[in-house]
C-alpha cells in the first residue's frame, strides 16, 4: 500500500472509531417509558404504632431497678409493619407490607414503588394500616388525570392526615 | 470454552493486528497501544473537564444553565470541550475493553500478573462509577434519569432500603447542595482513578503509559472533528421531577445497565454486577490452569547476567523488570523491535506476526523477546539500545598499541582507539571484541573512566581458546581490533555510603582496578578492601599495584589471599578461599557492598555464604551471583567478567 492510500486508509480507521464512538454514546435512543404511559410513583417513609402500648410499671418493677432507672411507664420499641394497597379503576394496582427498619425495628417502614400506567383519567384508592391489629385507618380516593410522560406521586404524611397526591 | 474463546480471541487479534499494520505501519498500530490510549483519553478527559469545571455552577438553576452556557454561547470552545469530554470517555470505556478483552484472550492475566488484572478490575469500578457521577452535572433529562435510576438501583440495597430516592421524589426535594457533593465525588473519583491506574502501569516493567505522538494526535484530532461535527448538548431541557423519562438517547458505553434496570428488577442488575466482578476478581485463579512451572533462568548477552522470568512471563517482560537495556515497541509481535537470538534452549515462540519474524529468521535461532516464553533455562542474545546513562553502545576500531606479560598467562593489553575516541564507560563495565568470524569476546575495561588517551585489557590464556591463544601467539603490536561498548550493569555504584568489599579471582582483578581507580580519581572517601584470590602467587599478577594504593589510601585495605601456594612461593599471607577469609573478617555484611568478580565456582560458592552473613541482595554485585545450577558450563565460562576464551 503507497502512503497516500495508507493515509487514507487511516483516516478511514479513525473516522469509523469516532463514528462508533458518536453513535453509541447517544444512540440507540432508549424507550423508558411507552407515548401513552404515565408513571405513578408511591414513596414514603413512615414509622408505623407501637407493636404494644405503653404501659405503667409495677411497684415491683420498680423497686427491682436503679433509682435513676425508675421510669414510671415503659414502652416497647417495637413497630408494626405498614401495609399499603393501592388500587386503580377498582383494581390492585400494588400491596406491600412493609417492615419497620432498624435491628430493633423501631424505625420508619420505608416504601417505593414506580408503576407505568396508561395515561388518562383514573379512579385511584389507598389504604394504609399501620398497626398491630392490620386495620387499614388511613384511607384516600381521588379521580386523577394523569397526562402522558407525566408523573403521580402518591406520598403519605400523617400529619397532613394521610396520603398526599401530587 | 473458556480456551475456545481465548482461541478466537486470538486468531481476531492476530488477523486485526496484521489489517492494521499494514496501514498504520507496525510501529503505529493503535491495536498495540491500547492500554496507553486509555491512559491519554484519560488525560484529555481530566483536562478538558478541568476546563469545563471553571465555569460550572453548583445549583438547581445553575448547573444547568452554566452548561448551557458553555455548550450554546461558547460553542466554539466550550462546546468542543463538553463533547471532547464526553467523546474522550466513552472512547476510553472502548479502549479500556479491548485493553482488558486483549490480556484476557492472551492469557495475560494469570500468574504473577494477578495484581494487574485486579487493578484493572478496580478501574473499570472506578471508570464507569466517575462517567455515570458526570451525567448527573448537567441536570438535564439524561441526569435526571440517572440520578433516578442510581437512587432505585441502591435503593434495593439494605443500608438504604428506600430512602435514597426520597431526595429526587418531587420538586423541593432537591436542594443546591447536591452539586457541590456531586462536583465533589467527580473529581475524587478520577483523583482516585489516577490513583489505582498509577498503581495498575507500576507493576509493569517498561509499560507505555504515553502512546506514540502519531496515535495521540490522531486520535484527539478525530474526537475534536467529532466534536464538531456531533456537538453534545442537553437533553429535553432542565430536569423536572414530576414529569417522567419516556424516551432518551443513552449513552450505550457508560449506562446500558441502566436500561437493563428496568428490563430486569434491581436485585438482578445487582446480581450480575456483583457476581461479574467477583468473577473478574476470581479469574487469575480460576480454570483452565495452565501447566505449573517454577520458572526458569535465562543467560542474557550481552549483558552476561542471568535472569529469572517467571511462570508464564515473556522474555521481553523478565529482561526489562531486570532493567535491561532492550528495545521494544509494541510488545505485541508485530514491529520486531524485540528480536533477539535463543543461543540454547527452547521456548514457546507465541503468537507474532511473520513480517516481524519471519519463517527463515526464526530457523537461525532469532525470536522475539516479547512473544517468547521458556520452556527450559535459555540463554540468549539482544542488542541493547544503550547503557546505564544512557552510554550508546557503539563498535570501535582500535590498534594494539602494547602488549606486556603479567604474568605467565596473563597479557596486559592496551588499545588506542581510532580516532582517539574511547568510549565513556563506567567503571567495572566491559567490551566485545570481534573475532573475524563475528563471534565476540569480552573483557573488562582494566582502565578508569577517567583515563581517556587508552583502554587497558587484561587477558587469560585459556588453552584452546580461540582468541586468547591468538593474543598470545600471533598478535603483535599495531595489529587492529574492533569491539562493541561500553557493556553491562556490572558497575560502581556511587550513591551508597557503605564501605565497599572488591572479591577479585585471578584476571577478575581487572574491571576491580578499574573501579578502585575510578574511586581513588573522583576522591571516593568510602572504606574499601581488596580480597584477591590465586591458586599460586604468580597468578596474583599485579599485586604490587594494590600494595601501593594501600600504601597511599588510608581507606584502602589489600588481602591477598591463595588457595594452593606452593613452598617456592614461601607465602605468608592468608590462605584458604578468598570467601572464606572475608567471612573470617567480616561475620556481619549488612553494612557492606560487594563487588565480586571472579570464576563461576567462586561466586557460587560465595553467594550463599554471604548471604548467610548478612549480605543483602541489593548490595551484592555480580552477575554471576545470579548463575542457576541448570546452566551448561560452556554457558557459566562466559559470564566470567574480566575475561573469556
Amino acid at each position: 500500500m503507497n502512503a497516500p492510500a495508507r493515509y487514507f486508509v487511516q483516516g478511514l480507521l479513525y473516522a469509523a472509531f469516532v463514528a462508533a464512538v458518536g453513535y453509541f454514546s447517544s444512540a440507540p435512543a432508549y424507550q423508558h417509558l411507552k407515548p401513552d404511559q404515565a408513571l405513578v410513583r408511591l414513596s414514603f417513609s413512615h414509622g408505623a404504632q407501637r407493636k404494644q402500648p405503653c404501659r405503667e410499671r409495677t411497684p415491683e418493677e420498680l423497686a427491682k431497678l436503679a433509682p435513676n432507672m425508675r421510669a414510671p411507664t415503659v414502652c416497647p420499641r417495637e413497630r408494626a409493619a405498614v401495609t399499603v394497597e393501592l388500587e386503580m379503576d377498582g383494581k390492585l394496582l400494588y400491596r406491600i407490607i412493609a417492615p419497620p427498619s432498624g435491628l430493633a425495628k423501631d424505625g420508619a417502614s420505608t416504601v417505593y414503588r414506580r408503576l407505568a400506567v396508561e395515561a388518562g383519567r383514573h379512579d385511584f384508592r389507598a389504604r394504609l394500616s399501620d398497626n398491630a391489629r392490620g386495620e387499614f385507618n388511613y384511607s384516600a380516593q381521588r379521580t386523577v388525570e394523569v397526562a402522558t410522560g407525566r408523573v403521580l406521586l402518591i406520598d403519605f404524611n400523617a400529619a397532613q392526615g394521610g396520603f398526599v397526591f401530587r | 470454552m473458556l480456551r475456545m474463546i481465548q482461541h478466537a480471541g486470538r486468531w481476531f487479534f492476530h488477523r486485526a493486528d496484521a489489517l492494521f499494520n499494514q496501514v498504520f505501519g507496525d510501529r503505529l498500530n493503535p491495536l498495540y497501544y491500547l492500554g496507553a490510549i486509555t491512559y491519554w483519553l484519560l488525560w484529555v478527559v481530566v483536562a478538558t473537564g478541568l476546563y469545563l469545571y471553571i465555569f460550572f455552577r453548583t445549583g438547581i438553576e445553575e448547573a444547568y444553565s452554566s452548561v448551557e452556557y458553555l455548550t450554546v454561547q461558547q460553542w466554539w470552545l466550550g462546546g468542543v470541550m463538553r463533547s471532547v469530554h464526553r467523546y474522550a470517555s466513552d472512547a476510553l470505556v472502548l479502549a479500556m475493553l479491548l485493553h482488558l478483552t486483549r490480556h484476557f484472550v492472551f492469557d495475560n492475566y494469570r500468574s504473577f500478573r494477578w495484581f494487574s488484572w485486579i487493578t484493572g478490575v478496580m478501574l473499570i469500578w472506578l471508570t464507569y462509577a466517575s462517567g455515570i457521577n458526570g451525567y448527573m452535572l448537567p441536570w438535564d433529562k439524561l441526569a435526571q434519569f440517572v440520578v433516578i435510576a442510581t437512587a432505585e438501583w441502591f435503593d434495593w440495597l439494605p443500608a438504604f432500603g428506600g430512602t435514597l430516592i426520597r431526595n429526587f421524589i418531587a420538586e423541593g426535594a432537591v436542594n443546591d447542595r447536591l452539586w457541590s457533593l456531586l462536583s465533589f465525588i467527580h473529581i475524587g473519583l478520577p483523583l482516585a482513578l489516577l490513583a489505582v491506574l498509577w498503581i495498575h502501569t507500576q507493576r509493569v516493567a517498561g509499560a507505555h503509559t504515553v502512546p506514540p505522538w502519531p496515535i495521540a494526535i490522531g486520535t484527539t484530532v478525530a474526537l475534536i472533528a467529532l466534536a464538531l461535527v456531533r456537538p453534545v448538548t442537553s437533553q429535553g431541557g432542565p430536569a423536572d421531577l414530576s414529569a417522567a423519562i419516556t424516551t432518551i438517547d443513552l449513552d450505550w458505553f457508560y449506562l446500558p445497565a441502566y436500561a437493563l434496570l428496568y428490563r430486569w428488577s434491581p436485585a438482578e442488575l445487582w446480581w450480575l454486577i456483583g457476581g461479574g466482578t467477583l468473577l473478574f476478581l476470581a479469574a487469575p485463579w480460576l480454570p483452565p490452569r495452565r501447566r505449573s512451572t517454577a520458572g526458569f533462568h535465562v543467560l542474557v548477552h550481552p549483558d552476561n547476567r542471568i535472569i529469572p522470568v517467571r511462570e508464564g512471563e515473556h522474555l521481553l517482560e523478565a529482561a526489562l523488570r531486570e532493567g535491561m537495556p532492550v528495545p521494544f515497541e509494541c510488545r505485541n509481535g508485530g514491529c520486531g523491535m524485540c528480536k533477539g537470538t535463543l543461543l540454547y534452549g527452547s521456548v514457546d515462540y507465541g503468537l507474532y506476526q511473520d513480517s516481524a519474524l519471519p519463517a527463515e529468521e526464526r530457523a537461525t535461532g532469532k525470536l522475539l523477546l516479547c512473544c517468547a516464553t521458556p520452556l527450559t533455562d535459555l540463554e540468549i542474545e539482544y542488542v541493547p539500545t544503550g547503557m546505564p546513562g544512557n552510554v550508546p553502545v557503539r563498535v570501535f576500531t582500535a590498534r594494539v598499541a602494547k602488549m606486556a606479560r603479567l604474568a605467565h598467562d596473563v597479557m596486559q593489553l592496551t588499545l588506542k582507539v581510532q580516532g582517539d575516541q574511547v568510549p565513556s564507560f563506567y567503571a567495572g563495565q566491559y567490551i566485545n571484541i570481534f573475532l573475524p568470524d563475528g563471534e565476540k569476546r569480552s573483557f573488562s575495561f582494566a582502565t578508569a573512566p577517567h583515563q581517556r588517551d587508552h583502554i587497558e585489557l587484561q587477558i587469560r590464556l585459556v588453552p584452546g581458546g580461540r582468541f586468547t591463544t591468538r593474543v598470545f601467539n600471533e598478535m603483535k603490536e599495531g595489529d587492529t581490533l574492533q569491539f562493541e561498548g561500553p557493556l553491562g550493569s556490572f558497575f560502581l555504584r556511587e550513591d551508597s555510603s557503605k564501605p565497599i568489599i572488591f572479591v577479585a579471582g585471578a584476571t577478575g582483578f581487572a574491571p576491580v582496578k578499574s573501579m578502585v581507580e575510578h574511586a581513588f580519581y573522583t576522591g571516593m572517601k568510602r572504606r574499601m578492601y581488596l580480597y584477591w584470590g590465586a591458586r599460586r602467587l604468580h597468578d596474583l599478577y599485579l599485586a604490587d599495584l594494590p600494595r601501593q594504593w594501600a600504601r597511599e589510601h588510608d581507606n584502602f585495605v589489600f588481602v591477598p589471599v591463595l588457595s594452593e601456594p606452593a613452598p617456592e612461593d614461601r607465602w605468608g599471607g592468608r590462605t584458604g578461599l578468598v570467601h572464606q577469609a572475608i567471612l573470617a573478617d567480616f561475620p556481619d555484611l549488612s553494612e557492606h557492598q560487594i563487588y565480586a568478580c571472579g570464576s563461576v565456582a567462586m561466586v557460587e560458592t560465595a553467594h550463599p555464604a554471604f548471604v548467610a552473613h548478612g549480605m543483602s541482595e541489593h548490595d551484592c554485585f555480580s552477575d554471576a551471583f545470579k548463575l542457576a545450577p541448570q546452566l551448561r558450563a560452556k554457558s557459566a565460562e562466559m559470564v566470567r567478567l574480566g575475561g573469556a576464551p
